[in-house]
């Protein structure tokens, strides 16, 4: 199992002058830590206008001061919205091979539409459409990331011939991923030969059949790239304490502070009746785990706050359902203390990970390898 | 501390509020209910001063509008009209109702005694049309509402989501202003979407004065519902975060 971290990067009231940036910084540095401690790889979100929930509308140029203070940590997309009211197809492509560059090889996208009437009603996007052009979209990036010249006639955009420059430095191109959170995306990432990149989940019993039916069909899929990248993240919180009922209370707090937030967020569905939103989207399961009453510590189940010891046995339990990959947000609202945040990073990496096998992700690893991959 | 939080002056409020009886009251029955509801987004800053300090606003803000005929209830027909700003109430959506009119006297009685209603007297109707679904409010032969949705387009009911209403009511106990929280529960059999379209909306008739600000267009929808009035199950401290100041009163 690998183990990475998750930003959305919220940035609490009143904002000053150097607000945003202090917790930028502190973001760089844990970021930075994390690569040295062995932590797997970086995600950044791409959210407009969420006030205090994420300040993180260019997560491209966050990855790209992640990977100049790295050296190993992959960084990814978590995710890119391919709407091409939010983003147009070729600066998409552009971009990311841009980013995969300066990393030296080390991009993941993650792909997405956006889920909140705050996001899509403000690029006037209609929300019905947002699947379909992200179909579109996923379909034609590894195209436009390999092919000398292109020219697209599609449904949502059309370019005519240009050469789209410059290529990825993976070769053939970065693994893709889809943003899971409605039910069913898993599928909708099965079928394209995508990496899962899940932001919530249920229970563990749901979990074990979504990665069970995600292994079945990605056998006989239709990869929209050049190499399947059968791989199953999910998102978790972390705070680790020696002590464990510290841990706990720290890291209910970090839980609470950040359902809270998301919970102010305005669901596509609750304002534009669609059925292209089957669910609230953005972490409403991970809410609904993190705020549970939990244990006889108040610690939810599968959630990674605690000692080291308890924070292996839930983790555990993510691995003995198939996930490959757990990504971790570490604050909210910078309600833990920053040494804190470290402080837990140090004694995950210290305490936690050598429990875990680092597992290449045998499908990916192999395909790329034999495309000539890093 | 996040988020922001609402900032009406709810005394000023109370002279719009309803005195509820108590807090047990039994459910109601609505049959063959038609209901249309707009949603727009409405300035943010002003739309502050139009929910209770125990909401926090909507990002972005909007505002629903609700016009409701119903066939079959414990008072007979009657037809209701409301004007909600949306927000949350801890970490759960709910719209702050502004005042509701409606043509039934028996129906205002009731409403407001058991579910804390702000409701006045007013000449309310829902038209269906073949291209529009049309709702009015008239008051001494004056338009104070008119909306509709142009475009009727068939959609699932389990695509349509409507949000609880918070009530500011003085409770007849105490004569304290208590926010009641009224979520009704609906069986689609009908329902359609459609571009909304305020063709006037007196803010002033629903105490907003100029705080109801109308910006960006989002949906409407028209559906026809078995609705059920629940029994109330959570009361708010006005004043307070609802995370510190609900109590709750039923199962």
């Amino acid at each position: 199992m690998k183990f990475g971290l998750f930003y959305e990067i919220s940035v609490p009231r009143p904002w000053g002058r150097d607000t945003e940036k202090v917790v930028y910084d502190r973001c760089l540095e844990q970021v930075k830590l994390a690569d040295e401690l062995g932590f797997d790889s970086v995600w950044a979100v791409e959210h407009h206008f969420l006030e205090e929930y994420s300040h993180c509308p260019a997560p491209e140029l966050f990855l790209t001061a992640c990977a100049m203070v790295t050296k190993k940590m992959r960084v990814g997309h978590g995710i890119v919205v391919c709407v091409p009211e939010f983003n147009h197809p070729i600066k998409i492509a552009e971009r990311t091979a841009v980013l995969d560059i300066l990393s030296g090889g080390r991009l993941e996208v993650g792909t997405g539409r956006s889920a909140t009437w705050t996001e899509l009603g403000g690029f006037r996007v209609n929300p019905d459409e947002t699947k379909k052009t992200w179909d579109e979209i996923v379909h034609c990036l590894p195209k436009m990331w390999t092919q000398e010249r292109y020219s697209y006639q599609g449904r949502s955009w059309s370019m005519p011939q240009r050469t789209i420059v410059p290529k990825p430095f993976q070769k053939p191109h970065p693994p893709m991923w889809v943003a899971v959170t409605s039910p069913g995306t898993e599928i909708d990432a099965a079928e394209r030969g995508m990496g899962s990149l899940g932001l919530t989940f249920g229970g563990f019993a749901e979990q074990e059949q979504k990665v069970k039916r995600y292994r079945q069909i990605i056998r006989n899929c239709e990869p929209v790239g050049e190499f399947v990248n059968e791989s199953v993240s999910t998102v978790n919180f972390l705070f680790c304490h020696e002590d464990d009922a510290e841990g706990v209370k720290v890291g209910r707090r970090l839980t609470g502070t950040f359902n809270y937030l998301a919970a102010q967020l305005l669901a596509a569905r609750e304002a534009y009746p669609t059925k292209s939103y089957p669910s609230l989207g953005l972490l409403p399961s991970l809410r609904r785990e993190a705020a549970g009453p939990g244990d006889e510590m108040g610690a939810p189940e599968g959630i990674a706050i605690g000692n080291p010891a308890r924070i292996v046995r839930e983790l555990k339990k993510w691995e003995s359902v198939g996930v490959d990959r757990v990504n971790f947000l570490l604050n909210a609202l910078e309600t833990v203390p920053q040494e804190q945040v470290l402080n837990s990073l140090r004694l995950f990496a210290r305490e936690v990970m050598p429990h875990f096998e680092k597992k290449e992700t045998s499908r990916t690893e192999a395909a790329a390898a034999a495309a000539g991959a890093r | 501390m996040p988020p922001r939080f609402g900032k009406l002056d709810t005394n000023a409020w109370a002279k719009f509020a309803s005195t509820i009886n108590g807090f047990k009251t039994e459910e109601w029955k609505l049959k063959n209910a038609g209901i249309l509801e707009l949603h727009q987004e409405i300035d943010d800053d002003p739309a502050d001063a139009l929910i209770p300090r125990a909401m926090h606003p909507a990002i972005p803000a909007y505002t629903i509008i609700n016009v409701m005929h119903v066939e079959e209830s414990p008072v007979g027909e009657f037809s209701i009209a409301e004007v909600r700003v949306a927000g949350r109430t801890g970490v759960r959506p709910r719209g702050f109702v502004l005042r509701s009119y409606c043509n039934s006297e028996a129906a205002r009685k009731e409403l407001g005694a058991r579910w804390g209603y702000p409701v006045t007297p007013g000449d309310v109707s829902l038209t269906l049309r073949h291209d529009r679904v049309v709702g009015r409010v008239k008051v001494d032969g004056r338009t104070i509402l008119h909306v509709e949705q142009l475009d009727r387009d068939v959609i699932s009911g389990n695509d349509i989501q409507y949000i609880a209403s918070m009530h500011l009511a003085h409770s007849r106990e105490d004569q304290k202003l208590v926010l009641i929280q009224v979520d009704p529960e609906y069986a689609f059999s009908r329902a359609e979407r459609g571009r909304p379209s305020v063709v006037a909306l007196d803010s002033e008739a629903f105490g907003a004065g100029g705080n109801l600000r109308l910006m960006n267009p989002i949906m409407a929808s028209y559906t026809m519902a078995e609705v059920t009035l629940p029994k109330i199950r959570y009361v708010c401290n006005p004043e307070l975060p609802a995370l510190q100041g609900t109590t709750k009163v039923a199962a």
